[in-house]
């Protein structure tokens, strides 16, 4: 089930589902690895993020309805299996909101540290800002809506809650997640290559340091 | 050299950008007004990926170490002519000032500023806190280096460019329709498509939030999803947003419409407290109007 629908005049989205699932990331990235490999004339890059995939194109070398042919004609591949190694990130649970989240879940501070990294999460996405690594799928008892007012500065290497969903400020940006914690683990250089310390589909799990 | 003397309000070096690393959360950059920083490279002859700079407002004041051929483009300031290369002496000063039509003009030099590439480009990435040469916007003793100019230099260099887009609103943007209409209720579109948006203070590279007094649409969230400049974006209190060059790579907001490349100019002119309208166009007109624009810079 593949939904194609312009983005403006230089790109395609592509949508697999609605759903944060390890399922339809693992569609999303099978499509995405297919789609790099032939590398069609005039793609000039491709942004998965949980159900979907962006593709932006350069008109004057491929139409969107062109390219829209050539997406629709990729014979669907078999759904790959997602790397196996598990990465670990060392967290300082230090962070300002940990007792707002514990207060949340009706938990202990300890409680809520040992459930954070006692889960395995999956990359869904590298997005928002540099590097920013989105992680899921949050045990429910954990999930906490995100700060009524977004602090204006969160440090690099914060861990936040949002939602289901966990996650790590690469650089110094705004933001309204739930600070739990901070991992000294370098999650963006944009002189190392590549970049990005993870990608969409790493598995990873944290762990107290 | 070129010595900055003062920075001014937010003035940054701008090429084309990172297309095509916005899978690491990496924005495409570039100008905010694309238009007018080609039309700039192209009057002191550059290269179209040469570096310039993009002035906010408040334009730096530089003094050149060498003798150069500079053009401004974009915005119009009290002082300088816009639209026209012109020569700027050894050891003189050069000092853009207000701008007082439009928000943004570009200042181009013969040769290009050749701070070093990060990540494939010479633009500043923002959030990164990369590129640009100093990973900040300019300020004051900064010295920035100038290139050698392409041989020869492409043919329109040194004339006159007489095609101009507006520099003010009210506004007239072209949209096609969002990749998650479905987000919305059913005349939502027209809705927004009959609705005077105002351009509110919260408004920089990244985006511009936009007010409607009387329009109220309430969409449904949505599972993050990448997002492209152009995107307008509504969040749960009906507010718009529309994302710029330096705009976020993924966002959980739903996409109402999004703004064709040929418009994008005007959006990076528009100021707070403009009035925008959003006026629906189809691929092939956002075709159109962007070859338009492309021929106009061939010339």
């Amino acid at each position: 089930m593949r939904r194609i629908v312009p983005a403006g005049d230089r790109a395609l989205l592509i949508v697999f589902g609605d759903t944060m699932s390890p399922e339809t990331l693992a569609d999303v990235l099978t499509f995405e690895a297919a789609l790099r490999r032939v590398k069609p004339h005039g793609l000039i890059g491709t942004v998965p993020a949980y159900a979907s995939l962006l593709c932006t194109y350069d008109p004057d070398v491929i139409s969107g309805p062109a390219l829209e042919r050539q997406l629709r004609a990729l014979a669907a591949p078999q759904r790959k299996r997602l790397p196996q190694a598990v990465h670990e990130v060392p967290v300082r649970y230090e962070g300002p909101d940990l007792a707002r989240v514990a207060q949340h879940a009706g938990l202990s501070v300890a409680d809520v540290v040992s459930t954070h990294a006692a889960t395995e999460y999956l990359v869904y996405a590298i997005g928002f800002a540099p590097g920013f690594t989105y992680c899921g799928i949050l045990p429910e008892v954990l999930a906490t809506p995100r700060l009524p007012s977004p602090r204006t500065r969160v440090e690099p290497g914060s861990v936040g809650i949002a939602g289901r969903q966990t996650g790590m400020y690469a650089v110094a940006s705004p933001g309204g997640w739930n600070i739990i914690g901070r991992t000294d683990t370098v999650l963006f250089d944009p002189r190392r290559r590549p970049p990005a310390r993870f990608r969409p589909g790493d598995r990873l799990r944290f762990v107290p340091a | 050299m070129i010595e900055v003397l003062s920075g001014g309000t937010w003035s940054t070096i701008q090429d084309r950008g990172r297309p095509g690393w916005e899978r690491l959360g990496v924005s495409p950059g570039g100008p905010a007004d694309w238009f007018a920083a080609a039309a700039a490279n192209a009057l002191v002859g550059n290269d179209p990926d040469a570096a310039l700079l993009e002035c906010t407002l408040i334009g730096p004041t530089l003094r050149f170490g060498r003798g150069a051929m500079v053009a401004l483009m974009g915005g119009e300031t009290a002082t300088s002519e816009n639209g026209i290369a012109f020569p700027v002496a050894a050891g003189a000063e050069l000092k853009i000032g207000r701008v007082q039509r439009g928000l943004r003009t570009y200042l181009a030099v013969r040769g290009g500023i050749a701070v070093p590439r990060v990540m494939g480009s010479r633009a500043l990435c923002q959030l990164g806190q990369f590129g640009g040469g100093f990973g900040r916007p300019l300020q004051a003793g900064d010295q920035l280096p100038i290139g050698n100019a392409p041989t020869p230099p492409s043919p329109q260099g040194g004339g006159r460019f007489s095609q101009r887009l507006p520099l003010v609103g009210p506004w007239e943007v072209r949209a096609m329709a969002g990749p998650q209409g479905d987000a919305f209720g059913t005349d939502d579109f027209a809705r927004f498509l009959n609705t005077a948006f105002r351009v509110t203070p919260r408004a920089d590279r990244m985006g511009m939030r936009l007010q409607a007094s009387g329009l109220r649409l309430h969409p449904v969230e949505i599972l993050t999803t990448p997002v492209t400049q152009g995107a307008v974006q509504v969040t749960p209190s009906g507010e718009a947003i529309v994302l710029l060059a330096e705009h976020q790579t993924t966002g959980g907001y739903p996409v109402i419409a999004t703004v064709i490349s040929a418009d994008w100019p005007l959006l990076g002119q528009a100021r707070p407290g403009d009035t925008i309208h959003f006026r629906e166009a189809s691929l092939a007109e956002a075709q159109r109007a962007r070859g338009r624009l492309d021929s106009w810079l061939r010339k």
